[in-house]
């Protein structure tokens, strides 16, 4: 892993409402991301770990603070530049897949490039690639309605990796999955992440999810209340499975979270 | 507060969906349009003269209302569902706050009660002022006086429009809410996906285009050569088969169309940029799924493009075509110089001359004609039976020509011209056909070189004078020919100032009375006219009514179709926002899905269009040569630009509503 920052927030905060019927989502959150990391958000419901992501994903305007993307603070964009970043910068892995049902996966694959002006044609080698790294060559040109959920959220990771971002944000990808394909589908992300150096940075509620991850925040009301790293001396999955059970363990005895 | 939430519901429903309630104000004019029918000033005056034709014409419109209620009860139907659907999540919330399903169908029916009166508050007035001004406009282009004009407000047909948009609008509303009785409140909840799948099976699809080109074809062979039978039974079930054939045709083309769609898109997907390869697929979908819908949107759309060019043709037609000579009187030449002396007959008289009409004895050598005729198809009868026994002088003819401001003929010698004034499309056809080879008649024993065109305008005012065949020959030949050398009549014209002064109809009325005094027999145009302006009205009135709510109603169904599938598919657009595409973007592809979508179904319909309007008048009318076809040409082109400026129209209120539901639209709303 590098030791580069890719994503700085800067006391982020997020306020929804007005007046006396105020609620602070986010409280002043500082987090970094390291290039090539895998990193983790959990938290209970509530705790603001999806607004997180959602004005790191520049689907929200923070209240206040910077979202600093390689450099530039992507906080203060106008709509013009956020379209330039999202889905060229930034690659999205959602819940529900959020493919195009009319589209085959191949479209859905090549939408991001095409929007920034790119052409299939070219990017063929690189779907051809990501398509045998996430098992996927079989139905690239079948509609997502002829594809099993696996496969759909798989042909979602190809998507959100097609035009090379600088880091992939995922809300709770295996949420809608069976265990094996939410396994199936974190092997590949992990080694994605590991053989290709691809930073990523994830929401779930999880914990077998999360225990692929290099590290987790954990989040409560707006804040990052805890912080756990897999060992760098070879932790097994199962072993730090175990710890993040522990911590949301924690993280559920309400007044007595206090590790 | 029940009522308050209706009406603001009400309120937003409308402001929401304008076009449908631009659609609805408009059925409103035309139904009130209709309904009103007999206290219009034009049929006020036909009913003085043809009072049993207009009686007929008059119980026909229960029934074309009740069709075009029916109708419209469509186009309720799509454009409420639209809206319904659209409300879903709303409902949902109600039922699990507790709303009883009761209260939410009584509060939709109020809703729906409250629109159509607001509805009928803006589409009556606007009806009574447009009917009152097409009073004016037919009456002044029909001839008729409008110094007469009274303004016009029916009760009756007031009532029969609310009851009937009412009717349909709640009608609609329970076939919408009968399955809402049965939906769990989650199932109100859930976010719309678009229904099925994309599943186009390519040579399905290119089995489905190619039987479809053939039905269609085969369609307007039918129309264009095979519908000249005379047997009635015979032209009944060729008629029949050809709209078999062609909505066969229609249905197919749009059932095949879909898989063709997505050959072009998976085609060009590859080098495609932008949102290219989205539109193409958001438009084969719409074609894959509603292939029927459009077929049908398409059948409406033919139907009124026909309608209405037919309608418009017709009555430019018979309006053009009818007035010739003003009067014709009959009497002895003592009498009728009586009376064209008259000082106030001759201030108003442009033009006064004897007609030299006549039998003849003689047998004209008609061979040639009558072997030219056997060659044409299906024109046995009239080679046999053909006959020419009246004879017109020139003179008469040309000083007929010169009142009308018509081209005088000039005859050279030993030529003379074919005269007909049967009302028969195909006699029409039979005798300008032959006449265009070139034909020659024995007189005597001479051969005389028929013009090679045939002469039509009425040489008298009274209509129910038809000649089969008469000759227009010079007038020395008139003298030798004629049975009877006295004039048949003599004609009188208006002139301009009078007839533009006080219209045609009060001009012939008051000149009637001038006549009146004399005790001499005459014809006037206005005996006449009353059939032929019946016929104007009739047609035009009927087809151009029916035209208007078939296109309202086919406008409005394609639009609503596409406004509910952006709907049902808001979340790819916020899925497309995620990927990275601007709003602005997706209005484009928007706008273009609209374009192509309506483009689809109005293709095939103008296309259609086209063949039934030749096959309408290769058929069933005749267009009388000369100046009237630029008449016709003229309307037909008027008709087109506002058919085309209904389209830009409703394109735009199309495109407006799915841009404002882009724009509405926010990234964080993944449903």
């Amino acid at each position: 892993m590098n030791t580069e920052h890719i994503l700085q927030t800067e006391d982020l905060t997020k306020t929804y409402g007005k007046g006396g019927t105020q609620t602070k989502a986010l409280c002043g959150i500082s987090i970094d991301v390291l290039e090539g990391e895998f990193l983790g958000i959990m938290g209970p419901s509530g705790s603001g770990k999806t607004t997180l992501l959602n004005c790191v994903a520049t689907m929200l305007r923070p209240t206040s603070g910077r979202v600093i993307l390689r450099g530039k603070d992507i906080a203060s964009f106008k709509s013009s530049q956020l379209t330039e970043y999202r889905g060229q910068e930034i690659g999205y892995l959602f819940q529900e897949f959020e493919l195009l049902d009319n589209l085959t996966a191949r479209e859905n694959i090549t939408l991001p490039l095409a929007l920034h002006g790119i052409t299939g044609d070219s990017a063929d080698s690189r779907i051809s690639l990501l398509a045998s790294k996430l098992d996927i060559t079989d139905v690239l040109d079948k509609f997502p309605s002829q594809m099993s959920g696996g496969q759909k959220q798989r042909v979602a990771a190809a998507r959100a990796l097609i035009s090379d971002p600088g880091i992939v944000l995922a809300d709770e990808p295996t949420g809608a999955l069976d265990s094996r394909n939410s396994r199936i589908l974190m092997d590949k992300l992990a080694a994605i992440n590991k053989n290709d150096g691809k930073t990523i940075m994830m929401v779930t509620h999880d914990a077998n999810a999360a225990s692929y991850c290099t590290r987790i925040l954990f989040i409560q009301d707006g804040k990052v209340f805890h912080e756990l790293r897999k060992s760098a001396a070879g932790e097994t999955t199962a072993a730090f499975y175990d710890r993040i059970v522990a911590v949301m363990a924690q993280l559920g005895g309400g007044s007595a979270n206090v590790l | 507060m029940f009522f308050k939430q209706i009406k603001r519901n009400a309120a937003r429903n409308r402001k929401g969906n304008g076009l449908l309630y631009g659609s609805l104000v408009i059925a409103i004019v035309a139904f009130y349009t209709l309904l009103s029918l007999d206290k219009q000033d034009v049929m006020q005056f036909l009913s003085t003269i043809e009072s049993e034709a207009v009686k007929k014409l008059l119980s026909l419109i229960p029934a074309v209302y009740a069709v075009s209620l029916f109708f419209v009860f469509f186009l309720v139907y799509f454009a409420c569902r639209y809206q319904m659907e659209s409300r879903r999540k709303e409902f949902g919330l109600y039922l699990m706050l507790g709303m009883k399903r009761s209260r939410l169908f009584f509060m939709l029916l109020g809703e729906t009660l409250w629109n159509s009166i607001v509805s009928l508050l803006a589409g009556i007035p606007a009806a009574i002022l447009l009917t009152e001004g097409t009073s004016l406009v037919t009456a002044k282009i029909a001839g008729l006086g409008i110094i007469g004009h009274s303004f016009s407000l029916s009760p009756e047909a007031i009532l029969l429009t609310i009851c009937g948009f009412i009717i349909i609008q709640v009608i609609s509303l329970f076939v919408i809410c009968l399955p809402y009785g049965r939906t769990e409140p989650a199932k109100f909840m859930q976010r719309d996906a678009a229904s099925g799948q994309l599943r186009s099976s390519k040579p399905v699809s290119a089995v489905f285009t190619a039987l479809g080109i053939v039905f269609l074809l085969v369609s307007y062979y039918i129309g264009l050569f095979d519908l000249s039978h005379e047997d009635i039974s015979a032209l009944a079930a060729h008629f029949a088969l050809m709209l078999l054939t062609c909505a066969l045709g229609t249905f197919s083309v749009y059932r095949g169309m879909g898989g063709i769609i997505g050959v072009s898109v998976a085609r060009k997907a590859r080098s495609a940029t932008g949102l290219g390869t989205f539109t193409g697929r958001q438009v084969q979908e719409s074609v894959l799924h509603q292939h029927r819908s459009l077929a049908v949107s398409s059948l409406l759309f033919l139907i009124a493009l026909t309608c209405i060019s037919y309608g418009i043709a017709m009555g430019a037609a018979r309006i053009t075509d009818s007035r010739t000579t003003d009067f014709s009187l009959t009497g002895t030449e003592q009498k009728v110089s009586a009376v064209l002396a008259d000082p106030d007959v001759k201030a108003v008289t442009a033009a006064s001359y004897p007609v030299y009409l006549s039998m003849t004895n003689i047998d004209f050598d008609t061979s040639r004609i009558q072997k030219a005729l056997g060659k044409l198809k299906d024109a046995e009868n009239a080679s046999e039976y053909f006959h020419a026994d009246y004879i017109i002088s020139l003179s008469s003819y040309n000083r007929l020509m010169s009142a009308m401001g018509k081209e005088s003929l000039t005859l050279g010698s030993n030529e003379a011209a074919l005269y007909s004034t049967m009302e028969s499309s195909t006699l029409y056809t039979y005798f300008s056909d032959v006449l265009a080879q070139g034909m020659t008649i024995g007189i005597n024993g001479t051969d005389y070189r028929l013009k090679n065109v045939l002469y039509t305008d009425k040489i008298v005012a009274d209509r129910s004078i038809t000649l089969y065949a008469a000759l227009i020959v010079s007038d020395d030949l008139y003298a030798k020919l004629a049975q009877d050398t006295e004039p048949f009549c003599w004609n009188l014209h208006l002139n301009n100032e009078f007839t533009q002064k006080y219209g045609l109809l009060q001009a012939i009325q008051k000149t009637e009375k001038y006549i009146d005094k004399y005790n001499i027999e005459y014809d006037s145009f206005l005996g006449g006219i009353g059939r032929t302006l019946f016929y104007t009205v009739a047609i035009s009135y009927l087809t151009i009514y029916l035209g208007v709510i078939f296109l309202l109603i086919a406008n409005t169904a394609v639009g609503t179709k596409f406004l509910i599938q952006q709907r049902e598919n808001r979340h790819r657009y916020v899925t497309l926002m995620m990927l990275g595409a601007d709003k602005e973007e997706m209005c484009r592809s928007a706008r273009k899905q609209i374009n192509t979508f309506f483009g689809l179904v109005l293709s095939v319909a103008v296309f259609n269009s086209i063949m039934f309007i030749l096959i309408l008048f290769s058929n069933f009318s005749i267009i009388p040569p000369g100046g009237l076809l630029t008449t016709i040409i003229i309307l037909s082109l008027a008709a087109l630009l506002l058919f085309v400026l209904t389209e830009i129209i409703y394109l735009a209120a199309v495109k407006r509503n799915a841009c404002r539901e882009i724009r509405a639209m926010d990234i964080t709303d993944r449903g």
